[in-house]
């Protein structure tokens, strides 16, 4: 008998013997109205939403800078220029954009091997969760995912319209299976595994600016 | 720090008869009261974190219902959703294998490896191939295997194993970290500065990620309706290697299903608060397919997964998310530390899976807990901990699990507590010797009890001496 008929086997004979055929129901999830959370919640206002998802930013230590389509370009420019090597070994930073108001110096690679020098990668989010600050980002808005780990500064836009109050809006309002990649990103690569201390900057983006379109 | 006394260390102790001995291995890590108490205290802290989080969350007890009943009713469909699991995931161009136990594990992940030629493997956490042992087994056929998240690195570089299962490096502070790095990857003597020694392991592991042949990764959910896997972490680890190796290989126990997409919202909600009090992990990736040109790989472990759920008493421990909210707040894994159970999970979720693979071997561990409840309490997915400890060591002493003397006591203490007049007249004797018998020979027959601890003053009479005189008529 192959590995997978056995241990198929083995689990329908486990479960019969502990749950017989009275399997406990699978719960149907309350509708993302019915959570409580009161101004939180999925009634909430859409500055209330815009206030909450500033606030988790900052928990989750990644910058929000509230800002037009037009001023995208700007805060990318200071970003990057933040980025420049002078003296020995200066150059230009490297930047990839996926937006079109941001115009990078490197289109997205086949091999994403070739990110590895990248500086600033410019990227649109989907949708914004208010109690989390996580962005959802499928990866036709990535192009290369290893962009998002490889450049040492990230900026995220987001319409603030596409901010939810939870996760429970936000898998209500994504099909994550679309693609074969999405991923919910919220602030910038962190670890504490040395003494509990918080570092930022474990393997990923060092730092993560949310640029904020209020449209 | 040399090899050997590492070893010493971090080896469980076990007795004459092959079985862990926690109260050795406890004993061994409080002989370094300091370390005890910082280690107490740095676990406490991320209990006082995961409580703030909690707390922050209004519908919170709602969602644990929610998440244990979600678990409890794919348990009881295991097989029915792994078939959907697999059909849904191989139609996405994911290749899904299937083993029994650790050591077929190890020889699926070498024969994918093999087929390909590759011989460099980066790895994010994953307590699963800690428990398959597959490190060694892949090293011994000459691939290279780098542990990628930060803690469990650092416990690689000191040939150590983790000691918590989101942690790995908890036990060590950071003068030991800068002393393996010193000696490993070069940097300064006497560096110990958290910043300065995670920036040394971001340029060592950045040139692994770069030259990988290969990426794998744990699976914290797996998506029956959709046929993907979730994979979350802090760093960027698991990403970071998935997104750059042509070879993705994620190993998944087959307990990690969940039916839909949308359950995520309740899990993901609970996990990172329950685990370290944030309001969301860093990374949460739902990978549903390779990327062009990449090949990907699940790999579907039983490894007495399946005769945990055919157990009533135990079939619940499956339901765990490897939070480790349970290991944090426990007091006796605060102050024993990981490596004195013996098991690749420690704490009071270990103590109730690993007796399962090797009731014998890991006897103690049932034992190794004040049974106070404290992880069911804390638990995101209401796993009742301290009823399955206490009902494995029902299991232990039935089979013969403890000690002749402990046995021995134990039916004198019952027998004692059960006849009143008895227990009465013991109390008078104890009252009397605690009174004429030097201290210190009290405390030798006080057991395990004496030992650091001062007896008390004996009172005078016995509480219900006291309703006699103080409450006439209520005794």
């Amino acid at each position: 008998m192959s590995a997978r008929e056995e241990i198929l086997r083995a689990v329908r004979a486990a479960r019969v013997a502990t749950f017989g055929n009275a399997a406990p129901a699978l719960p149907s999830l309350p509708t993302v109205g019915e959570w409580p959370g009161g101004a939180d919640g999925a009634q909430a206002t859409r500055s209330a939403l815009v206030d909450r998802f500033m606030v988790s930013a900052q928990g989750a230590a990644a910058r929000v800078v509230r800002t037009t389509r037009a001023g995208v370009a700007q805060l990318a420019a200071s970003v990057a220029d933040s980025l420049r090597v002078d003296g020995d070994g200066a150059r230009d930073p490297v930047v990839l954009s996926m937006v079109d108001a941001v115009h990078g110096n490197m289109a997205v690679p086949d091999d994403p091997h070739e990110l590895a020098t990248l500086d600033l990668f410019v990227c649109e989010g989907e949708i914004g969760v208010a109690e989390s600050s996580a962005i959802w980002l499928p990866t036709s808005r990535l192009g290369q995912r290893a962009a998002l780990l490889l450049a040492t500064e990230v900026i995220v836009v987001l319409e603030s319209a596409a901010i939810v109050a939870d996760l429970h809006a936000a898998y209500a309002a994504v099909d994550v299976g679309r693609e074969s990649f999405g991923l919910f990103l919220a602030g910038p690569s962190k670890t504490a595994d040395i003494e509990q201390s918080l570092v930022i900057g474990a393997h990923g983006a060092k730092g993560l600016t949310v640029a904020l379109i209020d449209g | 720090m040399t090899a050997s006394s590492t070893a010493s260390r971090t080896l469980p102790i076990l007795d004459a008869h092959g079985a862990v001995d926690h109260a050795a291995g406890a004993e061994r890590f409080t002989a370094d009261v300091d370390r005890t108490t910082w280690h107490d205290g740095a676990l406490w802290f991320v209990r006082e974190k995961r409580d703030r989080g909690a707390a922050s969350v209004p519908e919170w007890e709602r969602l644990r219902d929610l998440a244990s009943a979600i678990k409890s009713h794919t348990l009881s469909r295991l097989d029915e959703y792994l078939e959907r699991f697999e059909r849904r995931a191989t139609a996405r161009g994911i290749q899904v294998h299937w083993a029994r136990d650790g050591a077929e594990h190890n020889e699926i992940v070498l024969g994918i490896l093999a087929a390909r030629g590759a011989r460099r493997l980066v790895k994010s956490k994953s307590m699963l191939t800690e428990e398959c042992g597959l490190n060694a087994h892949l090293e011994r056929h000459g691939i290279e295997v780098v542990d990628t998240d930060l803690g469990e690195r650092i416990v690689q570089l000191r040939n150590e194993p983790p000691s918590h299962i989101v942690m790995p490096a908890i036990h060590l502070k950071k003068e030991e970290i800068g002393a393996t790095f010193h000696e490993k990857l070069g940097t300064p003597a006497g560096l110990a500065d958290p910043d300065a020694l995670t920036a040394a392991a971001r340029r060592h592991l950045r040139e692994r990620f770069l030259g990988a042949d290969a990426a794998m990764t744990g699976v914290n959910f797996a998506i029956a309706e959709t046929g993907g896997v979730v994979v979350i972490t802090n760093e960027g680890n698991a990403d970071l290697g998935t997104a750059l190796a042509p070879v993705y290989i994620a190993s998944m126990g087959i307990e990690k299903l969940i039916p839909r997409a949308a359950d995520l919202g309740v899990f993901l909600r609970l996990l990172a608060r329950s685990a370290t009090g944030q309001a969301s992990s860093v990374y949460a990736s739902h990978v549903h397919g390779p990327r062009p040109g990449q090949a990907m790989h699940v790999v579907l472990v039983d490894n007495g997964r399946s005769t945990q759920l055919g157990r009533g008493d135990f079939w619940g421990s499956l339901k765990c998310i490897r939070c480790a909210a349970c290991l944090n707040t426990c007091p006796v894994y605060r102050r024993s530390g990981g490596y004195s159970y013996g098991s690749t999970i420690p704490g009071p979720i270990g103590s109730v899976l690993t007796p399962g693979l090797d009731v014998r071997k890991y006897a103690a561990l049932p034992f190794a807990s004040t049974l106070c409840g404290s992880c069911s309490a804390v638990c995101p997915v209401k796993v009742d901990l301290d009823q399955q400890l206490y009902r494995w060591r029902q299991l232990v002493m039935a089979a013969g699990g403890a000690p002749p003397l402990k046995r021995w006591w134990l039916r004198a203490m019952g027998g004692v507590l059960a006849d009143p007049a008895l227990l009465q007249l013991a109390g008078r004797v104890a009252r009397g010797m605690l009174r004429v018998l030097p201290p210190r020979l009290a405390r030798r027959l006080a057991g395990g009890w004496g030992t650091g601890r001062a007896l008390p003053e004996p009172p005078r009479g016995s509480f219900r001496d006291w309703v006699r005189a103080n409450r006439p008529g209520r005794s």
